[in-house]
């Protein structure tokens, strides 16, 4: 079974499944070092509320620094997380777009020297 | 002329939220248009739908009233339900998008090609859908209890008409308009009101920084206050937790029975005479005291003086009225270190604070994940990056709401702390404003959260209702029992779905008042999360899952949630909340700590046994979910 893309590549199973697996790699490889930093915020911050509740009671402004870090600071924190994530992201995406479309421009080149020969 | 003004402000949001439901319905013709959006949805427009549909009762009112109630730990409810999104964008909103499909059941059905599939995603859909709604009707009553004074099911039968009205005639174009519009009057409606609170309450901090610096004390009454506290039919809320020194009447006409023996309550001689003891009752049936938890019944005022440091938890048979004397604490009140420190009353009722604050934080932000309102708005989006930029500003959008909701709980625990007494905490973001001084103020700021709570309410309630009425029309109908319908019977069935699933949704409403609007919504989040969160997870990214091993896990860790969740809601209702050990009421109360990991599990070992069933064309499937879009390799699901 073959399937017919954009720029007239077609792809052989074999090949799907390499392009397949090329491509989430390198996603989930990003999606997985952020989501990391995510969890260890978010599950880490509990375990300092209960080994370490005079440091995470710290009045500051008024309010307890854990207090402050939960109610405020989260938010922003997980902003800039995800906007990391999507610039990486669509340049993952940008990359493997033009070493796909290359790749086809190649075979096309190939190709046709071949009909010539031919 | 005063108390009309908030339900002025209701009845114009009713009226705009219909009103630009009709305007936008007449731009809506196709079926893709009521379905979809026909996908062409700007990022703004999109994200700003998504935070409207999203913003539930549960955080306009709920958040608050539960920041109120039990201080630091139910701050994870704001946080993670906007966390939640940082992982929906990391694991599942770009794939899910790029496969093109309309609904959680078609990515079912055509992940696996199982038409069979779809029927068990689809009970998902009702299951969460109905979930969800429960709370979201609460809110309806409690408002139209609070600006109105109208009996608890008045208001949720009034905004469930209203609302299934208008979704039977708009869908989902009409909706996104609407939804979008609701966003904003919601961010409004939370940060206005609160920066003219706090301008004469006090900051967030000078209010925090009270809790910080008296950590023994507690909120007391201001002056003498009188209030009705529920009967035995209100259970749980029939419970007065007092703390000395305390000064109260209660009744004339009371039914209640005290857990301390009589050491701790004096009853003045005058009022004994008509105080009348039960024969059952442990003690004589004179005297000037009475034992424990022998029920009591007055015709007249019975008058009870706690010392400092003493306490005790009356119950009541039957409504009462109860007259706090000044500078007596607030019942039902953590104390202020209780309230300000994390594992306080919420997480650590049952004495496991950390196993109930990980499952807490698991069935949040997994179950943001698996809501079927919300990821249907990502087919809405052009392609996938258009869904992962609308993930961003989503994000920002309800981040920046969600800040000012503990505010709100942290000024009513200081200005109006009566709430606590008779389990009004989820109404703080109504009754605060009617503590300033100027009433003319006071009922317009009210009006503008009362306002906001209906958009909040409307708005998600619309959303399950699109989602529910279009899983029974375009699932359950249009592929199950009538695949050749044409796409008008389609719309016919979709509009008999809605007044349908409205009218249930009413009735189960009616059930949930003594439990807590947000409570609810973490209750919906942690079956998704044991549901259709890993489905999508590992649907997204393993190719080797197969249609028996997403089924089973999906199947075994969804109704295990559901099981259990049902199983305390049944027990708290019938006041029988000691038979359980706490350990087990932890797990049953917060099941996603197991239920998630045990759904994972057997998707992945069914998956291996029956590794012959993984579809032929995965990698197929796989660079559908993954491959950009440029590649061509996307197409979507229904073509149209």
């Amino acid at each position: 079974m073959e399937t017919r893309l954009e720029h007239d590549v077609h792809l052989h199973p074999n090949h799907q499944r390499r392009l397949a697996q090329s491509v989430m790699r390198r996603q989930l490889s990003l999606s997985l070092k952020i989501g990391a930093v995510f969890l260890v915020m978010l599950f880490g911050l509990p375990l300092v509320n209960y080994f370490l509740p005079e440091l995470a009671n710290t009045p500051v402004l008024g309010f307890t620094a854990t207090w402050l870090f939960l109610a405020v600071l989260f938010y922003p924190v997980t902003w800039l997380l995800s906007w990391v994530f999507i610039l990486q992201s669509n340049k993952i995406e940008t990359e493997i777009t033009a070493s796909l479309q290359h790749e086809s421009a190649t075979q096309r080149a190939s190709d046709s020297n071949e009909g010539g020969k031919a | 002329m005063i108390e009309f003004i908030p339900l002025a402000f209701v009845i114009l949001i009713i009226l705009a939220t219909v009103g630009l439901g009709i305007w936008a319905t007449k731009r809506s013709s196709t079926a893709s248009d009521f379905f979809v959006a026909s996908r062409s949805v700007g990022v703004g427009m999109n994200a700003s739908a998504i935070s409207g549909e999203y913003l539930s009762a549960a955080s306009f009112m709920g958040v608050a009233g539960l920041v109120m109630r039990y201080g630091y730990d139910t701050l994870w409810y704001p946080v993670c339900y906007a966390a939640g999104y940082l992982f929906l964008l990391l694991f599942i909103a770009g794939p899910l998008r790029r496969f093109g499909a309309y609904t959680i059941p078609d990515f079912a059905e055509g992940r696996f090609d199982s038409p069979f599939f779809r029927k068990i995603a689809v009970t998902f859909v009702l299951f969460i859908g109905f979930f969800y709604t429960m709370p979201q009707m609460k809110g309806a009553g409690v408002v139209m209890g609070e600006i109105m004074n109208w009996p608890y099911w008045v208001g949720i039968v009034v905004v469930g008409a209203v609302i299934t009205f208008n979704v039977a005639i708009g869908g989902m174009k009409g909706i996104t308009f609407v939804q979008a519009f609701q966003y904003w009057v919601k961010l409004f409606a939370i940060s206005v009101p609160i920066f003219v609170l706090i301008s004469v309450f006090g900051t967030y901090g000078e209010r925090m920084n009270d809790n910080v610096q008296n950590p023994a004390g507690q909120p007391q009454f201001a002056e003498t206050t009188a209030m009705t506290i529920k009967g035995a039919a209100g259970a749980p809320a029939n419970v007065l937790n007092m703390k000395g020194p305390a000064s109260y009447q209660i009744g004339p006409d009371s039914e209640f029975q005290v857990d301390k023996p009589s050491a701790l309550i004096q009853l003045p001689n005058t009022e004994i005479q008509s105080l009348i003891i039960l024969p059952d009752a442990a003690l004589a049936a004179t005297g000037t005291a009475f034992a424990a938890n022998s029920p009591i019944i007055s015709q007249q005022p019975v008058g009870v003086v706690m010392d400092e440091g003493k306490s005790a938890k009356v119950t009541f048979q039957a409504a009462s009225v109860v007259s706090f004397d000044t500078a007596t604490n607030v019942p039902n009140a953590p104390d202020n270190q209780t309230w300000l420190s994390p594992f306080g009353n919420f997480t650590n009722k049952q004495g496991y604070p950390l196993l109930y604050t990980y499952s807490l934080i698991m069935a949040l932000v997994c179950g943001t994940a698996g809501l079927p309102h919300i990821l249907v708005r990502f087919y809405t989006n052009p392609d996938g990056r258009a869904a992962k930029r609308t993930t961003f500003w989503v994000m920002v959008l309800i981040g920046v709401f969600y800040m000012f909701t503990p505010v709100w709980g942290t000024l009513a625990r200081a200005i109006v702390p009566n709430l606590y007494a008779n389990n009004r905490t989820d109404a703080a973001v109504i009754s605060l404003p009617t503590a300033l001084a100027s009433p003319l103020l006071g009922a317009i700021l009210s009006g503008i959260t009362s306002a906001g709570a209906f958009a909040a309410f409307m708005s998600t309630f619309s959303g399950l209702l699109v989602s529910m009425s279009g899983a029974v029309a375009h699932d359950i109908y249009g592929r199950i029992f009538r695949p050749k319908s044409s796409p008008e019977s389609r719309l016919v069935a979709f509009k008999v779905a809605t007044v349908f699933i409205g009218a249930v949704s009413i009735g189960l409403g009616l059930l949930v008042e003594q439990f807590d609007i947000a409570k609810m919504v973490g209750w919906a989040f942690a079956i998704g999360a044991a549901s259709y969160f890993p489905l999508l997870l590992l649907g997204s990214w393993w190719r080797g899952l197969t249609m028996p091993g997403a089924a089973t896990g999906m199947l075994v860790g969804g109704f295990a949630s559901v099981g259990t969740i049902v199983t305390v809601m049944i027990i708290d209702k019938s006041g029988q909340a000691g038979v359980v050990p706490p350990l087990a009421r932890v797990l049953m109360e917060q099941p996603a700590i197991w239920a998630v990991p045990l759904s994972i599990i057997l998707m992945i070992t069914i998956s291996k046994i029956t590794k012959a069933k993984v579809p032929a064309d995965v990698d197929l499937k796989m660079l559908r979910l993954h491959a950009p879009e440029e590649m061509g390799i996307s197409k979507n699901y229904i073509e149209h």
